[in-house]
C-alpha cells in the first residue's frame, strides 16, 4: 500500500506541536496507517530529512541562516507544506524579541556572543510559500485532522479565519470582557480553540494569533479605557503577535 | 404556537407562587427552560430543574431563548458513511477529490428533527418578536424540518418587562416593553407585585392551566396599561424610525461607515451571534480521521467574518466598513424583505460590543449629516 510520505521539522520551538501530534497519532490509529513517517525528530533518530515528501509539517520559527536553507530545500522537496503551531504561523513565543535591536536581546542572555549566529525571527511564509495554517500553542486537533484529511482526499483544507468571539458565543458562554471587564483578546484572536479561556472564566491571551484583517488597535484603546497599564496592553500583543502587522500596529498607535 | 389564530381564552390573577408550582407540574412531560441568575441583573436561558431556579425579575440575557432552543447555534444535520470492506482505501484517492469514491456505496444516516417538547419561561417581548421573525424565514416559503419540529413542540411563556435596560429601545420600533403580537406564544405574564396577571393565548396552554386563580377584570386592564405607560417614559434610547430605509439607500458611502470601521470595529462578529434575530448559517462537513464518515453540520455564520461574502475568485465584502454597513443596514434597512424592521430593540448589540458601536447612533448620523 502507498502511504503518504510525512515530514515533520522542527525549528526554534519547544517541540510541543511534534508532542501533540505524537499525542495524536497514538489516539487515531488512522493517522499511523495512512502516513509513512520519513522523518520526525521525537519519534525516530532513524529517519531521514531527505525527500520527498507528499506533506510536510513545519513547526517552530526561523531565527537562525542556516534553518532558512533547509526551509527551502524542504518546500522544494514537498507537494504540500503546513505551517504547524503559533511559532512556524506568526512567529510565536520566539518573536517577542522581534520589538527588540537583535544584538540588545542576545546581550541580555549571553555573555559570550562568539557562538550567536541567530537573525531576526520570522513565521515560515516569511521565507516559503505555505498550503495553509494550523493555528495555536498547541495546535487546534481539529485543525491538523482537516490538514492531514484534506490531503489523504486531495482537497482544499479549511480552516477557521473568525473570531474567538463565535466559537465562545456558540458555546454559550456569557461574554467574559464585558460582564466582568476582564482584559480578553478574543475579539481579535483567530478561532481555531473552541473558546478553551474564556469557557474557564480566563480571558483569551491570543495563543492563535491575529485574526486576518483585525482592528487590534481599537481593542488596545479599550484596554486603555479599562485601566490597563501600558505596559501590560503591550505585552498583551506581542506575547504571540509581536511580528504581525496587525498587532504591530496596537503597539505603534499605543505609544504615541 | 405557530399558525394558531388570535385565540383568547381568559384572563386571570394567579399568585406568583401557585404559578410556579405549575411549572414544576409541567416538568413530567416538558423540559422547564427559563432564565438563570448569571451576575447583577443579567440571567441565562437554561435547562432548570426546578422554578426555584428561576430569575424572573432579570433584565437581560446575552443569548435570547428563541436562538438557544429553537435555532440551535450549532446542530448536526446528517451523516454519510463509505460502505467497505476492506482496509482504509489507500491514499491518494483521486486527482479529482472525491472522484475515487464514486464506485462505493455510500449509506446517508439523517438526524431526525428532535421532537422534545419543552417550555421557556420568561421570555420577554422583544425576544418573542424576534422569534416570530426567526419564524419568516424558518417557516416561510421553506419549511425547515429541525427548527419547526422543536418550534411546535415547544410552549412559549412571555413575560412583560419591569425594567428597562440602558440599551434597549424596544418601544421605538413597537417591540415592546410589553407584548402586543397575536400570536406565536403560549401565554404572557404581567408582573403584579405577588401575582401574575396570566393571560393565555393558545389553546395548548389552555387545555394544560389548570389554576383557578382570581378572574381579571376591567381594573387590572386598566392598571396594566398604566404599568406600560409608565415603563414608556423610562427609555433612555430612543430610535427615529421614519424614512430609515431611504436614509440608508442614499448613504451607503457616507464616512460614518469608513470612520467606525477604524476607529471601533474590530470585525468580531459579538453583534451577530447575540441578535435575537440575525439567521444566517454556515454548513460545515467534517470528516472521520478514517476517511469514512462525512459530517454535516450548521452553525450560526456572521456577516462581519471577512469569509461570508468571499466567493470564488473575489469577496463581495472585503472591507471592513462594507461588513459593518451590511449588518447594521439588515437592522434597520431592508423591510422590503418581511416587511417589518430586522431589529427588535434589545439592544444586544450595543451592551456585547467591545468597542460600544451603537447602531442607533449610526442612524442618526447618517439622518443628521444627510
Amino acid at each position: 500500500m502507498n502511504k503518504l510520505r510525512l515530514g515533520f521539522f522542527k525549528y526554534s520551538c519547544c517541540m510541543g506541536c511534534s508532542y501533540f501530534f505524537a499525542y495524536v497519532h497514538k489516539q487515531v490509529p488512522e493517522v499511523l496507517a495512512s502516513f509513512d513517517f520519513v522523518f520526525i525528530k521525537l519519534l525516530s533518530r532513524k529517519g531521514t530529512p531527505e525527500g520527498p515528501f507528499d506533506i510536510a509539517l513545519v513547526e517552530g520559527a526561523i531565527t537562525e541562516a542556516w534553518q532558512v536553507d533547509e526551509l527551502k530545500m524542504i518546500r522544494e522537496q514537498s507537494k504540500k507544506l503546513f505551517a504547524i503551531g503559533s511559532c512556524a504561523v506568526i512567529g510565536g513565543i520566539p518573536a517577542i524579541k522581534a520589538t527588540m535591536p537583535e544584538l540588545e536581546v542576545e546581550k541580555r542572555v549571553y555573555k559570550n556572543l562568539s557562538s550567536i549566529h541567530s537573525i531576526k525571527p520570522h513565521a515560515v511564509d516569511t521565507y516559503v510559500k505555505v498550503d495553509g495554517y494550523i493555528r495555536g500553542c498547541p495546535p487546534a486537533e481539529r485543525d491538523l485532522y482537516e490538514a492531514l484529511t484534506a490531503v489523504l482526499t486531495g482537497r482544499k483544507p479549511d480552516f477557521p479565519e473568525y473570531s474567538v468571539c463565535i466559537e465562545c458565543k456558540l458555546k454559550g458562554n456569557t461574554c467574559i470582557l464585558i460582564a466582568e471587564n476582564m482584559p480578553c483578546m478574543g475579539p481579535v484572536t483567530n478561532a481555531g480553540c473552541g473558546a478553551l479561556c474564556p469557557s474557564m472564566n480566563r480571558a483569551c491571551y491570543s495563543c492563535f494569533g491575529p485574526m486576518k484583517q483585525t482592528n487590534a488597535p481599537a481593542l488596545a484603546k479599550k484596554f486603555k479605557a479599562m485601566g490597563i497599564s501600558r505596559d501590560d496592553v503591550i505585552r498583551k500583543f506581542t506575547e504571540f503577535g509581536a511580528d504581525t502587522i496587525e498587532f504591530r500596529k496596537a503597539v505603534e498607535t499605543y505609544e504615541d | 404556537m405557530t399558525g394558531e389564530r388570535t385565540f383568547q381564552k381568559f384572563k386571570r390573577l394567579i399568585s406568583k407562587k401557585a404559578f410556579l408550582l405549575w411549572l414544576d407540574s409541567l416538568k413530567k412531560d416538558y423540559k422547564l427552560i427559563g432564565p438563570r441568575y448569571y451576575r447583577g441583573n443579567q440571567a441565562v436561558f437554561k435547562e432548570v430543574d426546578s422554578s426555584k431556579e428561576l430569575f424572573m425579575e432579570y433584565e437581560s440575557a446575552m443569548l435570547s431563548p428563541g436562538k438557544l432552543f429553537l435555532y440551535k447555534p450549532q446542530e448536526e444535520l446528517f451523516r454519510f458513511t463509505f460502505n467497505e470492506t476492506s482496509n482504509p482505501p489507500s491514499p491518494p484517492f483521486s486527482k479529482r477529490g472525491m472522484g475515487g469514491f464514486s464506485s462505493k456505496k455510500i449509506t446517508v444516516d439523517e438526524i431526525k428533527p428532535d421532537m422534545a417538547k419543552q417550555v421557556i419561561v420568561g421570555v420577554h417581548p422583544c425576544d418573542v418578536n424576534a422569534i416570530l421573525y426567526l419564524d419568516r424565514t424558518f417557516l416561510g416559503a421553506f419549511k425547515d424540518p429541525h427548527y419547526e419540529a422543536r418550534r411546535k413542540n415547544t410552549l412559549i411563556i412571555s413575560l412583560n418587562c419591569t425594567h428597562v435596560g440602558g440599551n434597549c429601545f424596544c418601544s421605538s420600533v413597537g417591540a415592546g416593553p410589553f407584548l402586543h403580537s397575536v400570536g406565536g406564544y403560549d401565554v404572557l405574564l404581567t408582573d403584579f407585585e405577588s401575582e401574575y396577571l396570566v393571560e393565555i393565548k393558545s389553546r395548548e396552554a389552555e387545555e394544560l392551566f389548570g389554576l383557578e386563580g382570581r378572574g381579571a377584570g376591567r381594573d387590572e386592564m386598566r392598571f396594566k396599561a398604566e404599568k406600560e405607560k409608565a415603563m414608556q417614559g423610562k427609555f433612555r434610547k430612543t430610535l427615529n424610525v421614519s424614512g430609515l430605509d431611504n436614509i440608508f439607500a442614499e448613504n451607503m458611502e457616507h464616512p460614518v461607515w469608513q470612520q467606525t470601521a477604524e476607529e471601533k470595529c474590530l470585525s468580531c462578529s459579538n453583534c451577530v451571534m447575540v441578535c435575537p434575530t440575525c439567521f444566517c448559517y454556515d454548513l460545515r462537513d467534517e470528516m472521520s480521521m478514517n476517511l469514512k464518515t462525512v459530517t454535516r453540520y450548521r452553525c450560526f455564520d456572521a456577516c462581519l467574518d471577512i469569509r461570508f461574502a468571499e466567493v470564488h475568485g473575489g469577496n463581495f465584502r472585503q472591507s471592513r466598513a462594507a461588513r459593518l454597513r451590511q449588518f447594521v443596514a439588515h437592522k434597520l434597512d431592508q423591510t422590503n424583505q418581511y416587511g417589518v424592521f430586522g431589529t427588535v430593540g434589545c439592544g444586544r448589540c450595543i451592551t456585547w460590543c467591545p468597542t460600544g458601536i451603537d447602531l442607533t447612533e449610526i442612524a442618526e448620523e447618517l439622518r443628521t449629516k444627510n
